[in-house]
């Protein structure tokens, strides 16, 4: 694991020394991908610049798109507002056709209007906070489904499934978690006879929750959703446990990785995860996980199925335009209509959304992660 | 009560953390006036070691937890300590009487650590082994475990160790005599260089005691873990008077359950504003910190 960032970096660097030598005609065609290489999301970022790298270096040995190679160039978002807008004008100087990526909606948010300023097109592989298409920026689209749609999901799924009548939910205050949290609160506020016991936030970065999980403990909630990411998750996790609060813990999709599990230890047994069907669970992405696996030599992470269908319309929509032009793929974007990719069909409504997001339940079982619902 | 209660072991727990990473600022604070930025960073290189040493004692099939642990936490403070003298040596030693200097350069120092630790070891999360279940005593319906009370009274232990030596030693009574003029302390034959390092080298040890029982508590650790932790030592650190080795104590315990109750009691999005709202009423009333003194100016 140690030395995937290094491999990574160095790949990315490599194809872009590489491609001129390779004596395609004209330049390549460069599609950007910002993603967080460094900060505690790193590894995420990681997984999804091996995706595009992969979708890019297929194309090309098919011969490229419109006779030029296709070249993945990669900046570093931290996950940070300043440093994504950064990230954006170094990809818009860099002459990218069309930017492919991102992962925290904080930081793609603030960037797309900057690929909006340069008539770049966007499309977000896992960023699913409702402000991005909500902007109304024609260049912005997404292949994640939006935390509008997860929310009255998952607050379904607690109601119906797992009975619940006082639900506790715990964010952390960054645009994803807090939208997923607000999506679910508002969805189980117009349901009869189930109460929102407890709203708060947890600060990212720190270790120690055990307070806010105390005051959890003393509401006595039958259900627990905590809509932040993986690292604070499997913390959460295991403190909930380990105070012993009452009822199930349910998390969001950013908690869908293996590290959750690895933290919070034998106590995850029985944890909830409310997420998009995770590749190995789409009869779709049978063929792109042996390809990952065999390139890669390390599973996909969650959101790599979803890049590598990010790169894939891009690629599509400059065929069907014939052009990589910046405008030109914007258009034929728009036009995506049941693109069918790794993560199933892909057709994009007005605002950029994908239509038709399938959401499912995980239980933890066994260090494993168990479709248990749709 | 059952709540007060809990919220209190939970504040203490925490604040054990605090307490042993400020003592490493307030002591090189007291000695050349230097913020150490770099000491966050030294809890988190300490924390790695640890995790490097279960990982080779797993490797060597040595499997008794409570021997893995001890050899764990040897090792990591002592290499780590060894670490904290190199960083002064290398990044402050040359520019002691450069005070702008060496404050980039202990920005440099932690910047320099953070991210040998992504290239090292991983950008992502790692995981501790779980050796210390939850298993504890429980008295009126507060759940403490083992560990809770193993990383308190451990803690507790260490800090004694710490101001015994700096009030009853020879090394501690350079170190004192060194906190309160270098020149004057030199002529009576302390061998300052010596001293500083041995002062970098203690921080550093409690740091890395922090780092390991961090692992071992919360089971995840990170490169940039040493961030957020180092700054809220640093305030209990000048909460408590910084330079004033008990009140690195104070103050480290007191962030600790002033924040457990603001989240418990409050709201933990505002748990940081009570914290410090409090925190500038204390400085307020009493700028040099809780147990601070007067002391006199240098210059």
């Amino acid at each position: 694991m140690r030395n995937v960032f290094a491999v990574a970096t160095l790949l990315v660097f490599l194809i872009t020394g590489m491609v001129p030598g390779v004596g395609a005609q004209g330049a390549t065609i460069k599609i950007g991908v910002p993603v967080p290489l460094s900060g505690g999301n790193a590894k995420m970022g990681t997984d999804i610049v091996q995706a595009a790298t992969m979708a890019a270096d297929e194309q090309n040995a098919k011969g490229g798109v419109l006779g030029r190679k296709l070249e993945i160039v990669s900046f570093d978002d931290a996950c940070d507002a300043q440093q994504a807008v950064t990230a954006a004008h170094k990809l818009v100087d860099a002459g990218v056709a069309a930017v492919a990526g991102g992962y925290c909606s904080s930081a793609a948010i603030p960037a797309s209007a900057v690929y909006h300023d340069a008539g770049v097109a966007f499309v977000a592989d896992a960023s699913s906070n409702p402000k991005l298409t909500d902007q109304g920026f024609e260049n912005v689209f997404r292949v994640i489904g939006r935390d509008d749609q997860q929310g009255p999901y998952a607050a379904g799924f607690m109601t119906k499934d797992l009975h619940a009548k006082k639900v506790a939910i715990i964010h952390d205050n960054t645009l994803y978690a807090k939208g997923l949290a607000t999506a679910t609160q508002d969805a189980l506020k117009k349901m009869m006879g189930v109460q929102v016991v407890f709203f708060d936030a947890i600060t990212p970065g720190e270790k120690d929750f055990s307070a806010t999980l105390t005051k959890v403990k003393s509401l006595n909630p039958d259900v627990t959703y905590f809509t932040g990411y993986y690292p604070e998750g499997g913390l959460v996790c295991k403190q909930f446990k380990d105070l012993g609060v009452s009822g199930k813990l349910m998390a969001g999709d950013a908690n869908n990785d293996p590290t959750f599990i690895k933290e919070c230890g034998a106590a995850s047994t029985g944890v909830y995860i409310t997420s998009t069907p995770l590749p190995q669970d789409q009869g779709t992405a049978k063929a792109f996980i042996s390809r990952y696996t065999g390139r890669w030599k390390q599973d996909p992470g969650p959101y790599s199925a979803l890049e590598y269908d990010s790169v894939g319309v891009v690629i599509n929509a400059m065929q069907r335009a014939k052009s990589a032009d910046r405008a030109a793929i914007i258009k034929a974007l728009q036009a995506t209509s049941a693109y069918s990719g790794a993560t199933g069909k892909i057709t994009f409504d007005k605002k950029g959304d994908r239509v038709q997001v399938l959401y499912i339940t995980y239980i933890i079982k066994g260090d494993k992660f168990v479709p248990t619902g749709m | 009560m059952e709540i007060a209660l809990q919220q209190i072991v939970n504040g203490l727990t925490i604040g054990a953390f605090y307490a042993l990473i400020a003592l490493g600022y307030t002591m090189v604070y007291g000695i050349i006036r230097l913020i150490n930025f770099a000491h966050g960073d030294i809890y988190a290189v300490g924390a790695f070691v640890g995790f490097s040493t279960y990982g080779l004692l797993a490797l060597l099939h040595v499997e008794s937890p409570i021997l893995t642990t001890l050899l764990a936490l040897v090792v990591s403070m002592g290499l780590t300590g060894l670490l904290g003298t190199l960083v002064y040596r290398v990044a402050y030693r040359p520019l002691l009487h450069a005070r702008l200097s060496i404050l980039i350069s202990a920005i440099g120092a932690s910047l320099t650590l953070e991210y040998s630790l992504l290239l090292i070891y991983s950008p992502s999360f790692l995981v501790y082994p779980h050796l210390f279940g939850r298993a504890g005593p429980s008295f009126a319906g507060v759940s403490v475990s083992w560990l809770q009370i193993l990383i308190f009274v451990s803690s507790i232990v260490l800090m004694a160790a710490i101001y015994f030596i700096v009030n009853r030693t020879k090394t501690g009574m350079a170190m004192r005599a060194l906190a309160i003029n270098q020149d004057a302390a030199r002529l009576m034959g302390v061998n300052v260089s010596r001293v500083i390092s041995f002062t970098f080298f203690l921080g550093s040890t409690l740091a890395s005691f922090a780092g390991v029982l961090t692992g071992l508590y919360y089971s995840q650790i990170s490169f940039l873990m040493g961030f957020l932790i180092g700054l809220k030592a640093f305030t209990a650190a000048v909460l408590g008077g910084i330079g004033n080795i008990p009140g690195a104590v104070v103050g480290g315990f007191m962030l600790g359950i002033l924040e457990s109750l603001a989240a418990g009691y409050y709201s933990s999005r505002w748990k940081d504003v009570v914290a410090f709202a409090v925190l500038i009423l204390v400085l307020v009333v009493r700028p040099r910190g809780l147990l601070g003194e007067r002391v006199v100016e240098r210059m």
